[in-house]
């Protein structure tokens, strides 16, 4: 089998394989807390899924998600974002893409691959190179002038996601304003409040990603 | 010039292959010795390049270069690199850092590129990163001088950077010891290299710290 080459095989990420989504936002937002959500959801609508975790210094996130009894840890695959979250799915996502590479070749009857960014600021966007479309996740814990300060992570994710909403009494937020000021800022983009801890918004969610990338509606 | 600018454009730290990643023992080095100075990262440095990489990553790198193309010349090397490398965080490192190589490239268009991807996804080649550089950079012409001296540079260069994300030197330092190294390198690759060379590589203490480092729990590199 080593003995020829394909020559016409010039590559870009246009659809071929399955379909990869990002979920970035700032340490602590709820990333892997929504995958832990979303899990059982796609399970639940037969969809053919697969997880790659970029953590910062530890595999904590990627055995969280192992450990969880949620789903095969063979599906769960770890990236070492280099002190770079940034870096690693956008500058030089091409560890993530070998990640995910690698995943189809194991499943191949795989579908979705959803790509768990190490935790970063609001500036953090995913290369277009590395994912189909992504999520941002902040929280109200995290402030209500996030929206008004308009990181290009907020800006320019295909949804964004507001976690946390129960905290909002909590924490001093206005809560409806936090989700005004979001929409604003985004324009047409879709803006989805969750609380990922009992499910608040996580059906929602689903349903965007299928909508999105997976074409069900 | 235009194997010149290639050579440039290969060496780019903006050019994605997930190198940055990887620190290649260093992180552990610096755990085992968190007062290291300049001077002993320098020392460190130059150990590297005269007892690893010159005769080890160069030559596989070279050997790679030399099959022109024929995967399954590239593959025997690749499989000498696997057997050879003991240190586990190390080869699992390369040939993670081979594929992010190859998934670049193959997204660039390169032919080889995809079709030693497709080897490694069979389990026909490993995919360490040396030699796919070495087959990568043939089928670009680079030509066997200006593909060791883009190989030192990388080897260098990602140490070092890796050393700055670390804080153990400071930008500037980093850059003034890969300026100091680029002599040393230049003389490396003034050597002739046969075909029938093995590969050879004695950094013990870099070594042992990569299999330390791959036992922590806290860590920033894949190795």
């Amino acid at each position: 089998m080593l003995h020829s080459l394909r020559t016409s095989d010039h590559e870009i990420r246009s659809g071929a394989g399955a379909a990869r989504v990002g979920i970035g936002g700032p340490v602590g937002s709820g990333k892997t807390a929504l995958i832990e959500a979303l899990i059982p959801v796609l399970q639940r609508r037969g969809i053919d899924f697969a997880v790659v975790t970029n953590d910062l210094v530890t595999r904590e996130d990627a055995e969280r998600l192992r450990r969880s009894g949620l789903i095969d840890p063979a599906r769960v695959s770890a990236v070492e974002a280099g002190a770079c979250p940034h870096t690693v799915i956008r500058e030089d996502p091409t560890l993530n893409i070998a990640a995910g590479d690698e995943l189809e070749a194991r499943f191949p009857g795989l579908e979705l691959i959803l790509f768990e960014s190490g935790g970063d600021n609001l500036a953090s966007t995913f290369s277009l190179d590395l994912v189909d479309w992504w999520i941002f996740v902040i929280d109200v814990a995290g402030g209500d002038d996030i929206p008004r300060k308009r990181g290009p992570g907020m800006l320019r994710c295909d949804l964004l996601i507001v976690n946390k909403i129960d905290l909002a009494p909590h924490v001093g937020v206005d809560l409806d304003r936090m989700l005004a000021e979001a929409r604003q800022v985004r324009g047409a983009k879709a803006v989805v409040p969750t609380n990922l801890k009992n499910g608040v918004g996580v059906e929602a969610v689903a349903d965007a990603i299928s909508a999105a990338v997976l074409f069900r509606v | 010039m235009l194997s010149t600018l290639r050579a440039i454009w290969q060496t780019d730290g903006a050019f994605p292959n997930g190198s940055f990643a990887f620190s290649y023992g260093i992180e552990g080095a610096i755990a085992l010795r968190r007062d290291m100075s300049l001077r002993d990262f320098e020392a460190l440095i130059e150990a590297m390049l005269k007892q690893r990489w010159a005769g080890y990553d160069r030559v596989a790198m070279l050997l790679s270069y030399r099959a022109h193309g024929d995967l399954a010349a590239i593959a025997m090397v690749d499989r000498e690199v696997e057997a050879s490398t003991l240190i586990e965080a190390l080869r699992t490192g390369s040939r993670r850092n081979g594929a992010s190589y190859l998934a670049a490239h193959a997204r660039l268009g390169e032919p080889l590129a995809v079709a030693l991807r497709d080897a490694v996804k069979a389990g026909d080649c490993c995919g360490h990163i040396a030699v796919m550089q070495g087959a990568v950079w043939s089928a670009l012409g680079l030509g066997e001088p200006l593909s060791q001296l883009c190989s030192g540079y990388v080897a260098a260069s990602g140490v070092i950077t890796a050393a700055v994300r670390l804080g153990i030197v400071g930008a500037l330092q980093g850059q003034g010891v890969l300026q100091r190294c680029l002599p040393l390198i230049e003389q490396l690759t003034a050597q002739d290299t046969a075909d029938e060379v093995e590969l050879m590589s004695f950094i013990p203490f870099l070594d042992i710290a990569a299999a330390r480092h791959a036992r922590a729990d806290l860590r920033l590199f894949a190795n």
